[in-house]
């Protein structure tokens, strides 16, 4: 893809500057990540990487305390449990940082839902309806966003999107399959993109944008 | 009133649920089915949880049902993927019609 690089270099580019609000609230696996090799060092980075495990802690004691109903005895597997999942970003690959926007998590989350009812209106209406009215088809739509968390909730959001499914992903291409071929699905994705880059606080594409 | 909202809102989930099964079987191709079961028991679920979760007494239990429904939902949309991409890896026909 032609704008994948200059985005990414906008985005890293962006995160220094912006560490102190840096507080990734997704799911245990996505809680800690180590920083990418290419972000000029704004803190030391051990001391950074330290900090990073230390917020990974926190995050996975309050949910592992919320869900055994801040039992003492939970502890015992709590802790090793919690320490564990900490450790895992060193083990893994070095993935890009990222950091959610505050004004777009409120507007994904309220697209999101009506997106997720329509998308279910949709296929239980289809399912119900004696000629389901399907024209299954697949399309290919080409990934902009920068790769790690940003093209993940793309391809895992598309899916819940009426009507489109993601099928695969090749190279910088995502499969999509659609129930209606008849509905051209390449606003709703670019849509949902301009939203994505809205939720990780990166700069909007200029394509999608027309 | 609670009881109510609650009562409808896990009525209308059940009938998503329903939906998503009356798809599963219907539907022409694997594909088609994956619509059905992603779509409609998301929604399902999400509704069931909203109800358990205004009957819920304690805010620790409104928080592990916002817990396991968000789990769910990220797990149904990658394995959905993930069926998918294996069916097409190994030549799963698409059906038209």
């Amino acid at each position: 893809m032609r704008a994948t690089s200059p985005l990414r270099l906008n985005a890293s580019a962006r995160v220094p500057s912006v560490i102190p609000s840096d507080r990734p609230d997704g799911p245990a696996a996505d809680a800690a990540q180590t920083p990418p090799a290419v972000r000029p060092p704004a803190l030391p980075r051990r001391l950074h990487s330290l900090r990073r495990g230390g917020i990974s802690v926190l995050i996975l004691s309050v949910m592992w305390g919320a869900l055994t109903g801040w039992q003492l005895e939970a502890v015992i597997f709590g802790a090793p449990a919690v320490f564990l999942a900490a450790a895992l970003p060193w083990m893994l690959p070095a993935s890009p940082g990222w950091r959610l926007s505050l004004r777009g998590m409120l507007i994904f989350g309220v697209w999101f839902t009506v997106q997720s009812v329509r998308g279910a209106v949709d296929v239980t209406l289809r399912a119900l309806s004696p000629d389901m009215g399907l024209r299954p088809a697949f399309c290919a739509y080409p990934l902009a966003l920068p790769a790690g968390a940003p093209q993940i909730t793309f391809i895992n959001t598309i899916t819940l999107l009426p009507g489109t499914l993601s099928a695969e992903v090749v190279d910088d291409t995502v499969i999509v399959h659609m129930l209606d071929a008849r509905i051209d699905p390449a606003p709703g994705l670019a849509d949902l993109e301009y939203r994505i880059r809205l939720l990780f606080a990166l700069s909007p594409n200029p394509e999608h944008l027309s | 009133m609670a009881e109510v909202i609650a009562a409808v809102l896990m009525t209308a989930g059940t009938v998503f649920f329903i939906a998503g099964t009356v798809g599963l079987l219907r539907f022409p191709d694997i594909y088609c089915r994956l619509h059905a079961l992603t779509k409609a028991d998301g929604l399902g679920l999400a509704l069931i949880a909203l109800g358990t979760a205004l009957l819920a007494g304690s805010a620790g239990a409104v928080f592990r049902i916002a817990l396991i429904w968000f789990f769910v939902a990220v797990a149904s949309a990658t394995c959905s993927h993930l069926v998918a991409r294996h069916a097409r890896q190994t030549g799963t026909e698409v059906q038209h019609g």
